[in-house]
C-alpha cells in the first residue's frame, strides 16, 4: 500500500504520528496490537480501508 | 506538559531510591558488623581443644554420646548459625540490586524478578535452617524443645516475608508480559 500510493514508511509514521521505531514494528508484524485510532489515521493518510493493509494468514 | 511532569516524577523516583539505597547500606553495614562483633566474642580458639580429641576421648564411652562429641557439635552449629546470618545479609544485599534496576528505570526486568526469587528463597531457607539448627542446639544442651515457643521467636516472620517476596516475583512477571505488550500495541 505504502509502494501504490508512493510514499516512504518514514512519511507515514510523521503524518500518523508515531515514532519510527514503532512504524517499524508494525512493519515487521512485531506488534501484538493496534489501536483503533492508529489504524484510523493509517487509513486516512493512504486513503484505504483496513482490509487493504490487514490481511488473515492461517497460523 | 506531559514529558514535563515526566521528567519531574523521574527525578523523585531517582531521589526516593537514593534515599533508600542508602538506608539499605546503614542496614547492611550495621549487620555485617554485629554478626562479625559476634564472631570475634565467640572465640573460635575453643575448637583447639578438640585437636587432641582421640587422646582425650573415654574409649568406653560411645563416640556419640561422648562429652567431646556433645561440646564439638555445639560448636559446629553455632558456626552453622553465624553463616545462616552472612547468608541473610546476602540476601538482604539483592535489596541494592532491586533499587539500582529501579533507578535505571526497568521495573519489571528479569532481574527484578529473578532478586524478588532469591531474596524469598533466602529468607524462607534461612529460617528452615535456623528452626533446624536451634533444634539441635536443644538436644545438644539437653534442654527441652518446644516447637510453638520456637515458632513464637521472631525470626519465624522471616517466612510469611519470604512468601510475599515470592508473590511479589509472580506479580511482577505478569507485570513484565503486560507491560511488554502495551509496548508493542501501536
Amino acid at each position: 500500500m505504502l509502494a501504490k500510493r508512493k510514499m516512504k514508511s518514514k512519511e507515514l509514521a510523521e503524518i500518523i504520528g508515531i515514532t519510527t521505531a514503532n512504524m517499524s514494528i508494525l512493519k515487521s508484524g512485531k506488534a501484538k496490537a493496534i489501536r483503533f485510532s492508529t489504524l484510523e489515521a493509517i487509513c486516512k493518510a493512504l486513503d484505504c480501508q483496513p482490509s487493504d493493509i490487514l490481511e488473515y494468514v492461517k497460523g | 506538559m506531559l514529558s514535563l511532569n515526566n521528567n519531574f516524577n523521574i527525578m523523585i523516583m531517582k531521589e526516593n531510591t537514593n534515599i533508600l539505597t542508602i538506608i539499605t547500606w546503614v542496614i547492611l553495614l550495621s549487620l555485617a558488623s554485629i554478626l562479625l562483633d559476634d564472631i570475634r566474642q565467640f572465640d573460635f580458639n575453643q575448637f583447639k581443644e578438640f585437636q587432641n580429641w582421640a587422646e582425650s576421648a573415654d574409649k568406653n564411652e560411645s563416640w556419640f554420646t561422648s562429652k567431646n562429641a556433645i561440646k564439638w557439635s555445639y560448636y559446629v552449629i553455632s558456626a552453622a548459625l553465624f553463616f545462616f546470618r552472612g547468608y541473610l545479609i546476602y540476601g538482604f544485599s539483592y535489596f541494592l540490586s532491586i533499587l539500582k534496576e529501579i533507578e535505571k528505570g526497568n521495573y519489571f526486568s528479569n532481574n527484578n524478578i529473578r532478586s524478588f526469587k532469591k531474596i524469598g528463597n533466602i529468607f524462607i531457607w534461612y529460617t528452615i535452617n535456623v528452626f533446624v539448627l536451634r533444634f539441635l542446639l536443644a538436644s545438644t544442651r539437653k534442654s527441652t524443645f518446644n516447637f510453638f515457643n520456637e515458632l513464637k521467636e521472631e525470626f519465624t516472620f522471616l517466612i510469611p516475608a519470604g512468601l510475599a517476596f515470592y508473590i511479589l516475583a509472580e506479580i511482577f512477571k505478569q507485570a513484565k508480559k503486560t507491560k511488554e505488550e502495551n509496548d508493542l500495541t501501536i
